[in-house]
C-alpha cells in the first residue's frame, strides 16, 4: 500500500482547539477530526489525549470502542454495498461482486489512491427498494448492473 | 447519620451509609466472591461474580457497586444467585485456555477459585479460541490476553493508582483487551515495570517474569523494601528457601497497594549468584575462603594491633544507610565502647546531614513530619530539585493522583523537564545552584503582597524582621509570583525537595529558604524531604566530635586514621572521587568490609564479612516521612552469610567486650527507652539565608556543566541493586543527555559514544540527544549499571554539614565513537 495521503496537523490542531474547552471534548472533537480527515490518525491521539487531560491510551480506548470511528486512512468515497437477505435475495450478491471486480477491493479493503473504500453493511433498513448501496452520503436503491456502471462514471466523472 | 439496617443471609445487620453491600458483607464476615474489585480501586462492576439477590423484589445486584439501603433483603446464596454466578463463570471459562496446569499463576489464581468455589463443574459452552501472542521482550512483566477475563484491574491500577496510563482497553466486545498507545509492547509504551498491575490481575494474564519456572508462592512474609527511602511495605512470596514473587503488602503502608519495579526486583538481588557465601581474608595478597571463627578473630586481632600501636583514634567506623536502625545504634555503641573512639559516621550523611542542618535550625524536628496522605490531600504542591518518578516512585505517584483526580496544583521547580512535567500548572525552570533567590523571590511576594497572617506570624514564630531584612536583595519574576500566590493562598500546601536541592553548595540555606515559605504560611506540616536510600534518615546521627566520612578519606591521608571497619557501604562507588578513596583505603594497615557482595570496596579489604540481605533479618528502617517499616525474616540467612547485627556483636566478643545483647529485639527496646518520641520544640524560626550566587566556573577546557541524575533502574550507591539480573538486563548502558544545541555543535547523533572527562576522572556513555535539558548542561545517572558518576566528582566538602557537592561539575565531552 502507498503511503496515506500526508495529513494536515495544524487543520487538526484548529479542531482540537475549538472544542477543548467544552464540557466534554472527545467525542465531538474526534468525529469532527473524521469527518474532516476521513479517519482519525493515530499520531495525532497523544496531541488530543493531551489537550482534554487524558492519557494516549485512554483515548485510544475511546476511538477504538466506537464502530464508526476509524483509525486508518479510509478512501475519499466509501461505499457500502448491503448484504442484508432483502438485498441479497434480490441480486445484491451480484452487485457486490461487480463492485469488488470494478474497484479490485474486497470487503473493508481501501484503494491504494485512497479513493475508495470497500464495506458491506448487514441491512440499511431501506428493504422495500433492494438491492441498495451508497456511496458517500448518497444512497442508490433498486440497484442492477447498468446502474452499477453509471453511479461509478458518475463519481469518476 | 442514620446507620442502615438490612438482612443479609436472614440476619439484620448495620452499616454506614454509602457502603456496598460487599463492604458490609465483608465487615460482617460473609465471603462474596469477587473478580473486578480492589479496596484500592474504584469498583466498577464489570464481571458480576459478585451479584447478590435482594429477596424483596427478586433483583440481581452487583453487590460491589450496589448502595446499601434500609430493608433490603439480600441473600449472598440463593439458588438464583448460584445458578447465574456458574453461568457467568462458565462463560468466562469457555473463553479461557485450557492451561491451568502449567499456569505459573497456579494456586493464587482468582478465576480458578472462583470457579472451584462455585462449583462449575463441566463448562458446557462451546469454547471460543482465543490465540494472542504473548509479549516476552521485556525482562520484567509478560502478558498472555488470552486469559484476560476483561475485570480492568490492570487498566484502573495503572490509572488510578500509579497514573502512568500505560494502558486501556482496546476495541470492544469480543476483541476487547487492555492495551498500550498503538498496542505496542510494554517495553515501548510508557509502563514503567511497576508491578502494580501484576500484583492486581486476578488470572495469569499478567505476570512477572522472574519467576517462571519456580511455581507459586506457599507462604508469604511481609516485610518492608530496602530499595529506596519510601520504605514500601512489601510481601514475599515464598517456595521453600526462595523468594519467588513480591508483592505490595495487603495491609497498606506507604504505598497502599503499589509498587515500583525496583521493588519487584530485589528477589534477583537477594538470590544472586554474586553473593558471598563465606567470609574471606588476605593472605598473601590474595583473598582467600575462611571461616568465621578466623575472620572474625583476625578482624579483631587487627582493629586491637592498630589500637595498641597507634591509639584509639587511629580506628574508624563507616557505617551505611541500608542498615537497619538497630544495626546503627550496634555500630554506634561498638565505635565508642568497645573500639573507643568517636569516628564513626554513616554514608546517611551524604544524603542527610542538608535536610537535618535546615530542619534544625528553623522548625526544630529531626526530620520532615508529614506523611504521604497528606502529601496526596494538599491542594497546592510544590517540587523542587527532586525527580520523583525515579528516586522515589511512590511520592511520584502520590502527586500524580492529587492533580488528576483531586485538582491539586503541581508547582514544579526544575531546570529539568522531569516526568511531572506535563502534571504540572507552572513550571519553573531557574538556572543550577539558584533555587535559593527563587525560593526568597517567593517569599518576598508573599510578604510585600500581603499574602499572609502578619500578625500571627509575629507572633507565634521567631525572627520574622531578620527574614523580612533578608528578602530585600530578591527578586521575583511573573511565574516565581503566580507560584506564591498559589501556595500562599492554599487551604493545605506541601513542599517536596530532593537532591537537586540539597547537594549544590549551600544545600541547606536553599531548604531553610523553602522551609521559610512554610513558616510564613503556616503550611509546615507539609514538608517532604525525599531521602535516597532505604535508611537514610534512621541511619544518620549527629556527629560525635569525630570526623565525618569523607573527612575520614583525608585522615586516612594524613595518616591519622589507619584502621576501619566498613558496614554495608562501598565507599569506592558510593563518595566522590572513586580514585582517591580507593587509593586512601588501600593504605589501611587494616580494613574489615562487611557486605553481600565483592564490591570494589571489599575486593582491597584484608578481612570481607559475608552479610545477609533485608529479607534474611529482623530490625527497622525509618522512611523519609518518619515512619518506621519492620523487617521481618522471610528466609533464613543466605549459606555462609551473617546479618550485620550479628557480625557486630560477634566482633565485640572477640575484641573481648562482649555486648550486652542475644537479639535484635533488645537493641530495639533499649533504643526506644533511650529516643522516645522526636518531638518538636517551641516555635519555628526563619532563618535568613545569605545567598551567593554561584559563578559560572566552566571554562575552556571543561565547558559543560554536568548534571547527575535519579535513575529509576539504578538507584542508591547501586552496590546491591546492581544484582539484579533483570535490571541489568534492561539497563546496561550508561547514557549521557545531551542538549540538542550542543549536541549538533559537537556533531553527536543519538547513540553515538561520547567521552566525558573531568580533572579527576572520566567515563564514556552513549549520547541521547534531548529536548528536555538546557543548553550547556549534561545529564548522567548519579548511579550507573557500570559504576558510579562519582570518578567525576572531586571531594569538596559542603562548610556547614560536611556532605559531599555531588550534583554538578564542570566537564569536558567528546564524541568517541560514531553509531553507524
Ligand atoms: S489482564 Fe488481568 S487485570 Fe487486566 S483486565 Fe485482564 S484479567 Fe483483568
Ligand atoms: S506495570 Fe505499572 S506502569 Fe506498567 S502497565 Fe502495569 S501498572 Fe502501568
Ligand atoms: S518505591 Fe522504593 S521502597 Fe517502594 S518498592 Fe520502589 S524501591 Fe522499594
Ligand atoms: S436488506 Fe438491504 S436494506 Fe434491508
Ligand atoms: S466484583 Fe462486583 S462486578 Fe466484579
Amino acid at each position: 500500500m502507498v503511503n496515506a495521503p500526508p495529513v494536515d496537523i495544524n487543520q487538526i490542531k484548529k479542531i482540537i482547539n475549538d472544542y477543548k474547552d467544552s464540557q466534554w471534548p472527545v467525542m465531538p472533537m474526534v468525529e469532527h477530526i473524521q469527518d474532516e480527515i476521513g479517519y482519525i490518525p493515530p499520531q495525532t491521539i497523544p496531541m488530543i489525549a493531551k489537550a482534554v487531560g487524558l492519557f494516549p491510551s485512554q483515548v485510544q480506548s475511546i476511538v477504538t470502542f466506537h464502530d464508526q470511528l476509524y483509525t486508518e486512512p479510509r478512501g475519499k468515497n466509501v461505499v457500502r454495498v448491503c448484504r442484508g437477505t432483502a438485498c441479497h435475495v434480490r441480486g445484491g450478491k451480484a452487485i457486490l461482486k461487480s463492485i469488488k471486480g470494478r474497484l479490485g477491493l474486497e470487503d473493508g479493503q481501501t484503494s491504494e489512491d485512497f479513493e475508495y473504500t470497500l464495506e458491506t453493511v448487514s441491512c440499511m433498513g431501506m428493504c422495500a427498494v433492494a438491492p441498495n448501496m451508497t456511496v458517500g452520503k448518497n444512497i442508490y436503491g433498486n440497484m442492477n448492473l447498468s446502474k452499477v456502471d453509471k453511479v461509478f462514471k458518475k463519481s469518476e466523472g | 447519620m442514620q446507620p442502615i439496617t438490612i438482612s443479609l443471609n436472614g440476619r439484620e445487620v448495620s452499616g454506614k451509609q454509602g457502603m456496598t453491600i460487599l463492604e458490609l458483607a465483608r465487615e460482617m464476615g460473609v465471603d462474596i466472591p469477587t473478580l473486578c474489585d480492589d479496596p484500592n480501586l474504584t469498583p466498577i462492576g464489570a464481571c458480576r461474580i459478585c451479584l447478590v439477590e435482594n429477596e424483596q423484589n427478586g433483583d440481581l445486584l452487583a453487590s460491589c457497586v450496589t448502595p446499601i439501603e434500609t430493608g433490603m433483603v439480600i441473600s449472598t446464596q440463593s439458588e438464583r444467585v448460584i445458578v447465574h454466578r456458574k453461568t457467568i463463570v462458565k462463560l468466562m471459562l469457555a473463553s479461557h485456555p485450557d492451561s491451568c496446569l502449567v499456569c505459573n499463576k497456579g494456586n493464587t489464581c482468582t478465576l480458578r477459585r472462583v470457579a472451584t468455589d462455585v462449583g462449575v463443574g463441566m463448562i458446557e459452552f462451546e469454547r471460543i479460541a482465543d490465540a494472542v501472542e504473548i509479549e516476552q521482550l521485556n525482562p520484567f512483566i509478560e502478558r498472555d490476553l488470552s486469559k484476560c477475563v476483561l475485570c480492568a484491574k490492570c487498566i484502573r491500577a495503572d490509572q488510578e493508582l500509579v497514573v502512568v496510563g500505560a494502558i486501556d482497553y482496546f476495541n470492544r466486545g469480543f476483541d476487547a483487551k487492555p492495551a498500550t498507545f498503538g498496542d505496542v509492547p510494554l517495553e515501548q509504551s510508557e509502563c514503567t515495570f511497576c508491578g502494580t498491575c501484576v500484583a492486581m490481575c486476578p488470572t495469569g494474564a499478567i505476570m512477572d517474569r522472574g519467576r517462571s519456572y519456580h511455581g507459586t508462592a506457599s507462604d508469604e512474609v511481609e516485610t518492608t523494601c530496602a530499595y529506596c527511602g519510601c520504605g514500601c511495605s512489601i510481601s514475599l512470596g515464598l517456595k521453600g528457601d526462595r523468594i519467588i514473587a513480591i508483592t505490595p503488602s495487603k495491609k497498606g503502608g506507604p504505598n497502599n497497594g503499589t509498587l515500583c519495579v525496583r521493588g519487584t526486583c530485589a528477589s534477583d538481588v537477594i538470590h544472586s549468584a554474586d553473593r558471598l557465601t563465606q567470609p574471606m581474608l588476605r593472605q598473601e595478597e590474595e583473598l582467600a575462603p575462611a571461616s568465621w571463627l578466623d575472620a572474625i578473630e583476625a578482624a579483631a586481632e587487627g582493629f586491637k594491633r592498630v589500637k595498641g600501636l597507634h591509639g584509639p583514634e587511629a580506628l574508624a567506623v563507616i557505617s551505611s544507610s541500608t542498615c537497619t536502625n538497630e544495626e546503627n545504634y550496634l555500630l554506634q555503641r561498638f565505635t565508642r565502647d568497645v573500639l573507643g573512639t568517636n569516628n564513626i559516621d554513616s554514608s546517611a550523611r551524604l544524603h542527610n546531614a542538608v535536610n537535618r542542618a535546615a530542619l534544625a535550625s528553623t522548625i526544630g524536628i529531626m526530620g520532615a513530619n508529614s506523611d504521604l496522605d497528606g502529601l496526596e490531600q494538599s491542594d497546592v504542591i510544590i517540587v523542587v530539585g527532586a525527580d520523583p518518578d525515579a528516586s522515589a516512585p511512590i511520592v511520584s505517584y502520590a502527586i500524580k493522583r492529587a492533580v488528576k483526580y483531586c485538582g491539586a496544583k503541581l508547582i514544579l521547580i526544575d531546570p529539568r523537564e522531569t516526568g511531572l512535567s506535563t502534571f504540572a500548572d507552572i513550571h519553573i525552570r531557574p538556572d543550577y545552584g539558584t533555587d535559593a533567590a527563587l525560593l526568597g523571590g517567593m517569599a518576598k511576594a508573599i510578604v510585600d503582597e500581603g499574602l499572609l497572617d502578619e500578625k500571627t506570624v509575629v507572633e507565634k514564630t521567631n525572627n520574622y524582621d531578620g527574614l523580612k531584612a533578608s528578602l530585600s536583595k530578591y527578586t521575583a519574576g511573573s511565574a516565581a509570583i503566580e507560584a506564591a500566590h498559589l501556595y500562599a493562598k492554599a487551604n493545605s500546601a506541601s513542599i517536596v525537595w530532593g537532591t537537586g536541592l540539597t547537594q549544590h553548595a549551600g544545600g541547606a540555606d536553599s531548604v531553610r529558604a523553602l522551609i521559610n515559605l512554610a513558616i510564613l504560611t503556616n503550611q509546615t506540616s507539609g514538608l517532604y524531604a525525599l531521602e535516597k536510600e532505604c535508611n537514610d534518615r534512621g541511619a544518620f546521627t549527629e556527629p560525635l566530635q569525630g570526623f565525618s566520612a569523607l573527612e575520614m578519606i583525608e585522615q586516612i591521608e594524613k595518616g591519622a586514621i589507619k584502621s576501619m571497619l566498613i558496614v554495608g557501604e562501598n565507599p569506592i562507588l558510593a563518595f566522590p572521587d572513586s580514585g582517591r578513596v580507593e587509593k586512601a583505603l588501600s593504605l589501611l594497615e587494616c580494613l574489615v568490609v562487611s557486605d553481600m557482595f565483592l564490591t570494589e570496596t571489599a575486593l582491597i579489604a584484608d578481612v570481607v564479612l559475608s552479610s545477609s540481605s533485608f529479607a534474611e533479618k529482623e530490625g527497622t528502617y525509618t522512611n523519609f516521612e518518619g515512619r518506621v517499616g519492620k523487617l521481618n525474616t522471610a528466609i533464613d540467612p543466605i549459606a555462609g552469610s551473617l546479618p550485620d547485627w550479628n557480625i557486630i556483636l560477634k566482633l565485640a566478643e572477640a575484641m573481648g567486650s562482649p555486648m550486652p545483647f542475644d537479639d535484635i529485639n533488645q537493641v530495639s527496646d533499649e533504643i526506644t527507652a533511650l529516643v522516645g518520641n522526636e518531638s518538636k520544640s517551641g516555635p519555628a524560626s526563619f532563618a535568613p539565608v545569605d545567598y551567593v550566587a554561584p559563578s559560572d566556573d566552566t571554562n575552556k577546557e571543561y565547558p559543560f556543566k554536568l548534571l547527575t541524575v535519579s535513575d529509576l533502574y539504578s538507584l542508591g550507591s547501586g552496590t546491591s541493586i546492581s544484582h539484579s539480573y533483570r535490571l541489568n538486563k534492561y539497563t546496561s548502558e550508561v547514557y549521557v543527555e545531551i542538549a540538542e544545541e550542543d549536541a549538533s555543535k559537537l556533531d553527536i547523533k543519538d547513540g553515538d559514544q561520547v567521552k566525558i572527562a573531568t580533572p579527576v576522572g572520566e567515563l564514556t556513555a552513549i549520547a541521547k540527544v534531548s529536548d528536555s535539558i538546557p543548553t550547556g548542561t549534561i545529564a548522567i545517572p548519579q548511579t550507573l549499571p557500570t559504576g558510579s558518576a562519582n570518578v567525576l566528582f572531586d571531594i569538596t566538602l559542603d562548610n556547614e554539614t560536611k556532605t559531599s557537592l555531588a550534583k554538578t561539575c564542570n566537564v569536558s565531552l567528546e564524541k568517541v565513537v560514531s553509531n553507524g
